[in-house]
């Protein structure tokens, strides 16, 4: 491969994806990034069709308890109904689309619309409006104009997830075997996980793969990006990740899990003595429940991303959503999970944990954060964005003789995440509907 | 003067409300307010919405469409929305059976001009 300039024609950019994102060869390109029909395509054919995380069941226990987020750029309220059951509509009214839900999060009988009085009830039916008797006379079916309902909501292990699309495959499916893995953050403990504390939003000038790519497998970037902020936290440079031992790169369906099994390096990067010593405190009922491998995972070197914008680090315990907003910006969503279990100080030095480390003003958050705007920013200019990229670390390092679920592959430093999330990235681009989604997963399915 | 039959006691357990249909007078919600009874329209006086299916906060009713609010035992108009004040009933009890005392309604237009004066 020689170091020249590229030029590609490039006349329909949403045509030329196999020019863009070339997995097999092991190059992605900026255009990717930065492009504007790009983006569009994946608001419909991503973000309009995935399963995606909305809220953690802890933040609304009870009837009337809400709150609002985005599924792409699509506003949401995510509210608890009289049933128990969640359901998840569009915040705009069916009248002339104002947004019916200003507030973040809260507890109300309904929403009503600030602009001519319709009314909602907790299942989104319109029940009545300003000056009601008009629209009785005119022969109004108000059983037509509800807020609008998403296709399917479901939950797993506390966690919330949403579609718009009712051919999506169940979230179950969707899944698949990460759930093995997940379950070392999501359920090493009687009781499962809560959020504590609220949202912490910010907004970034990058594209949401590069930072959803990051956390889908790039433990490659810290001992080199995170050095002064460890140095910070822990007085020393990060570990040194070639040296863990065994350690693994997993996904399925886009999704990503890299781990080593050293049990509390991502917890030791809060500085928190404590919070080591409560992993190692629960470590063996962790092992009683999870097995010996996966209590290894609890707070252990590690990132996940769940196609294709809810991400997490177990030992941190920041869950976050990178919201797209344009190809150029995100909105950051972040919050804090602890187990519902844990002693109230713990849960406390989490939050705070996770605040001087992961919060708009972390220190390892802004590490990241100038480098994917950069690697967004580079990609706007029409040569530099149609040049290739390397993602190829790792080409042949597929396990085939493993027992564990999932694609597995050895070492987490290791670009087969990276590959797999955009591969899958791709193929839902150019798919027509899921039908014709590829199914590229070569390791097993079931869950022992 | 009507003695009209609304429920029973026992129908109505505290905090809660009843709606009685009425063809006559309208419909009427009737209230267990701590163990007292009370009588109003059912029929908000803002919008269309039956007040029997609202929320009792304190002494007050909201209504289930725009969370105006009226005072119950006196039927006054509250919160935003409600500008015009309900209707009441006086309520009696006996042997466990529950009434309302329904005067003959003057002209209701007469009267709402007459309480705007």
């Amino acid at each position: 491969m020689s170091n020249k300039i590229r030029t590609i024609d490039i006349t329909d950019s949403t045509a030329s994806l196999d020019q863009l994102c070339d997995i097999e060869n092991g190059t992605i390109s900026g255009m990717m990034f930065s492009d504007e029909a790009i983006y569009r395509k994946e608001l419909e054919r991503i973000f309009a069709r995935c399963w995606l995380f909305v809220a953690h069941e802890s933040q609304i226990p009870n009837t009337g308890d809400y709150i609002t987020t985005t599924m792409g750029e699509d506003e949401v309220i995510v509210v608890r109904q009289k049933s128990g059951e969640v359901k998840v509509f569009l915040n705009a009214c069916p009248h002339r689309g104002n947004k019916v839900c200003f507030s973040e999060s809260g507890s109300t009988r309904g929403f009503i619309c600030n602009y001519h009085g319709w009314s909602f009830n907790l299942s989104g039916n319109l029940i009545g409006q300003h000056e009601s008797s008009v629209y009785e006379d005119s022969n109004f079916d108000k059983s037509r104009w509800g807020l609008r309902e998403v296709a399917k909501v479901d939950s797993w292990k506390g966690l919330v997830f949403a579609t718009f699309d009712p051919e999506s495959p169940s979230l179950e499916e969707y899944l698949g075997p990460m759930t093995w893995y997940m379950d070392a953050l999501f359920d090493n403990q009687e009781g499962g996980t809560e959020f504590v504390g609220g949202c912490i939003r910010s907004t970034y000038e990058c594209n949401w793969k590069i930072a959803a790519e990051n956390f889908v497998g790039d433990a490659l970037h810290a001992g080199w990006t995170h050095d002064s902020g460890a140095k910070a936290m822990l007085g020393g440079s990060v570990t040194k990740i070639s040296e863990l031992g065994e350690s693994y790169s997993v996904n399925w369906n886009g999704h990503g899990y890299e781990f080593a099994l050293d049990t509390v390096g991502n917890v030791a990067a809060l500085g928190e003595k404590a919070l080591n010593k409560y992993i190692y405190q629960i470590k063996p009922s962790a092992e009683e429940r999870l097995g010996a491998f996966r209590s290894n995972m609890i707070a252990s070197v590690s990132s996940c991303t769940i196609f294709p914008n809810f991400s997490f680090l177990p030992g941190q315990n920041t869950v976050r959503v990178w919201q797209p907003r344009g190809p150029n910006k995100i909105e950051l969503y972040t919050w804090v999970l602890v187990n519902k279990s844990a002693p109230e100080d713990i849960k406390e030095k989490w939050r705070k944990g996770a605040m001087i480390t992961f919060s708009p003003t972390g220190v390892f958050e802004m590490d990241d954060g100038e480098n994917w705007e950069y690697s967004t920013k580079t990609a706007k200019g029409w040569v530099t964005g149609q040049q290739n990229l390397f993602i190829g670390l790792g080409m042949d390092t597929l396990k085939r003789d493993t027992s564990l679920p999932g694609n597995v592959f050895s070492g987490q430093l290791n670009e087969a995440n990276g590959r797999a999330f955009y591969q899958y990235w791709r193929d839902l681009l150019e798919a027509e509907s899921w039908k014709d989604v590829p199914d590229r997963n070569v390791g097993k399915a079931e869950v022992q | 003067m009507e003695k009209l039959f609304l429920c029973n006691v026992s129908d109505i357990a505290e905090n809660e409300i009843k709606k009685v249909e009425n063809s006559t007078h309208g419909d009427i919600a009737v209230y267990n307010l701590g163990g007292t009874f009370y009588a109003t329209a059912d029929l908000c006086t803002h919008a269309t919405a039956s007040l029997s299916e609202g929320d009792i906060e304190d002494n007050l009713i909201v209504c289930p469409v725009h969370w105006g609010t009226f005072h119950i035992p006196t039927g006054k108009a509250e919160g935003f929305p409600c500008e015009i004040d309900l209707r009441t009933y006086p309520v009696e009890v006996e042997d466990g059976k529950v009434y309302a005392l329904i005067e003959q309604m003057v002209d209701e237009g007469s009267a709402i001009i007459a309480k705007a004066n």
